[in-house]
C-alpha cells in the first residue's frame, strides 16, 4: 500500500511526458523507461536541431551568392525592359487568344510557403480566366498545379534550383517555349520579387509578343526591322525569365534561412522543456526510491 | 537583312549560346574552367497533354534535335 503511494507522484509525471497508458498501472521500475524514453526524445529532438541549424546556414551562405546574382540578373530584365518602356508597349488585348503563364519555382522544398504563395497566385488568375496555359518550372509547383490544374499545363520543366540559375538555363527554356505550338495573345512570367530578407511577393512580369511590339506607341523612334523583331522578343523573354529564376532562387534560399531558423529555435524551446520534465521525473524516482528504503527499514524495526 | 544563323534554323537564343560557348573555350585554362561552369545546363522537361505529364526528356538535347530538324525544313 505504501509502495504504490509513493511511486504516484512519479507516475503522474510519467504519465504527463505522454507515455502509453498501460504504464500508468506499472510499478516503480517502469519509472525507469518512462526516464529513458524522455531522454530518448530528447536525444532525437536535439540531433533534429543539429540538422536544422546546418541546414541554416547552408542557406545563409548560398543567400549571400544568389543576392549577387540576382542584383547582376536584375540589370539584365531592367535594362531589356527600358526598350518596352521608352516605346510604351502595352500587352495586346486579343479577343480568342490565350494567355501564357511561366511560373518560377524550383524543385526543392523545406522553404515555408514560397512555392504555395506562387501557386495559390496562378490559381486565382486562372479562376478569371480558365483558358491561360501554364509553363512550369520547378517541381514544387508541378507538384501543387498538375493535380488541381493539369489541363491548363503545356509544359514543365526540372533542375531548376540546384544551384543559382544561369543564363544558359534561361536561353534553354526560352527556346522550348517559343517552340510552343499555340499562339498567344501575352505571356507572363510569375516569380517571387524579393523586397527583402523577410517578405517576397508573387510579380508578373511581362513579356511582350511581337505584335504587342509592333503597336506600341513609340515604336517608331526604335527602327527595329521587322526581321530582327522576333529575334528581340526572344532575347527579351529569356533576358526577363533570368531575372525572374535568380530572383526567385535567392528568395528562396532566404526563406530557407528563415524557416531553418525558426525551426531551430522551436526545437530549442522543446529541449528546454524536455529537460525540466527529465530532471523532474529523476526527482521524482529517487524519492520514491527513498520513501520505500525508509518505510521498509521501519517495517523491519518494528518487526 | 539576312541572317546566315537563321536561314540555318536556330534562333537568335541559339545564337547567342553557341556564341557564348565559343567565347568561353576561348579562355585561358583558369578562366575558361569557372566560365564553363555558367554554362552548363542539365534542366530536364516534360510536354504535357490532356492533362497528363509526358515523359521527361533532357532539354539540352530535345532543343539540339528540334533545330537539326527545323534546319532540315529550312534546307529543303
Amino acid at each position: 500500500m505504501m509502495l504504490s503511494r509513493a511511486a504516484r507522484p512519479a507516475l503522474k509525471a510519467g504519465s504527463a511526458a505522454a507515455v502509453r497508458p498501460s504504464t500508468v498501472n506499472a510499478t516503480a521500475a517502469a519509472n525507469y523507461a518512462t526516464l529513458r524514453e524522455i531522454e530518448g526524445r530528447l536525444k532525437s529532438i536535439r540531433n533534429i536541431e543539429k540538422i536544422t541549424k546546418t541546414m541554416k546556414i547552408v542557406a545563409s551562405t548560398k543567400l549571400t551568392r544568389a543576392q549577387k546574382a540576382m542584383t547582376e540578373s536584375r540589370t539584365y530584365g531592367q535594362t531589356s525592359n527600358t526598350v518596352f518602356e521608352k516605346a510604351e508597349t502595352k500587352p495586346m488585348e486579343a479577343e480568342g487568344k490565350k494567355d501564357l503563364i511561366i511560373v518560377c519555382s524550383s524543385d526543392k522544398g523545406l522553404c515555408g510557403g514560397i512555392h504555395s504563395g506562387l501557386s495559390r497566385k496562378v490559381r486565382k488568375t486562372l479562376a478569371e480566366s480558365p483558358d491561360t496555359e501554364l509553363v512550369i518550372l520547378g517541381e514544387k509547383c508541378k507538384a501543387q498545379l498538375g493535380r488541381s490544374n493539369s489541363r491548363n499545363t503545356v509544359l514543365s520543366f526540372a533542375g531548376i534550383g540546384k544551384d543559382v540559375p544561369t543564363f544558359s538555363d534561361a536561353i534553354a527554356i526560352a527556346d522550348q517555349i517559343s517552340l510552343l505550338p499555340g499562339d498567344y495573345s501575352s505571356v507572363k512570367i510569375l516569380y517571387n520579387k524579393f523586397l527583402n530578407a523577410q517578405t517576397y511577393e508573387p510579380t508578373f512580369v511581362e513579356a511582350y509578343s511581337e505584335e504587342a511590339i509592333a503597336n506600341s506607341p513609340n515604336y517608331a523612334s526604335f527602327e527595329i526591322d521587322d526581321e530582327v523583331l522576333a529575334n528581340l522578343r526572344e532575347y527579351a523573354l529569356a533576358n526577363s525569365l533570368f531575372w525572374a529564376l535568380a530572383e526567385g532562387h535567392a528568395c528562396e534560399q532566404s526563406a530557407r534561412r528563415n524557416a531553418m531558423d525558426n525551426a531551430s529555435k522551436n526545437a530549442g524551446d522543446m529541449i528546454n522543456k524536455f529537460q525540466i520534465l527529465f530532471n523532474r521525473t529523476r526527482q521524482a524516482v529517487i524519492t520514491g526510491e527513498l520513501v520505500e528504503i525508509i518505510t521498509g527499514a521501519a517495517a523491519s524495526e518494528e518487526g | 537583312m539576312a541572317f546566315a544563323w537563321k536561314a540555318a534554323g536556330l534562333t537568335y537564343n541559339r545564337y547567342l549560346a553557341i556564341a557564348a560557348r565559343v567565347v568561353r573555350r576561348s579562355l585561358k585554362e583558369e578562366q575558361r574552367l569557372q566560365a564553363e561552369r555558367r554554362g552548363e545546363s542539365d534542366l530536364r522537361f516534360a510536354k504535357w497533354e490532356n492533362g497528363k505529364q509526358g515523359e521527361l526528356k533532357n532539354l539540352a538535347a530535345a532543343n539540339e534535335a528540334a533545330f537539326a530538324e527545323s534546319a532540315g525544313k529550312e534546307g529543303q
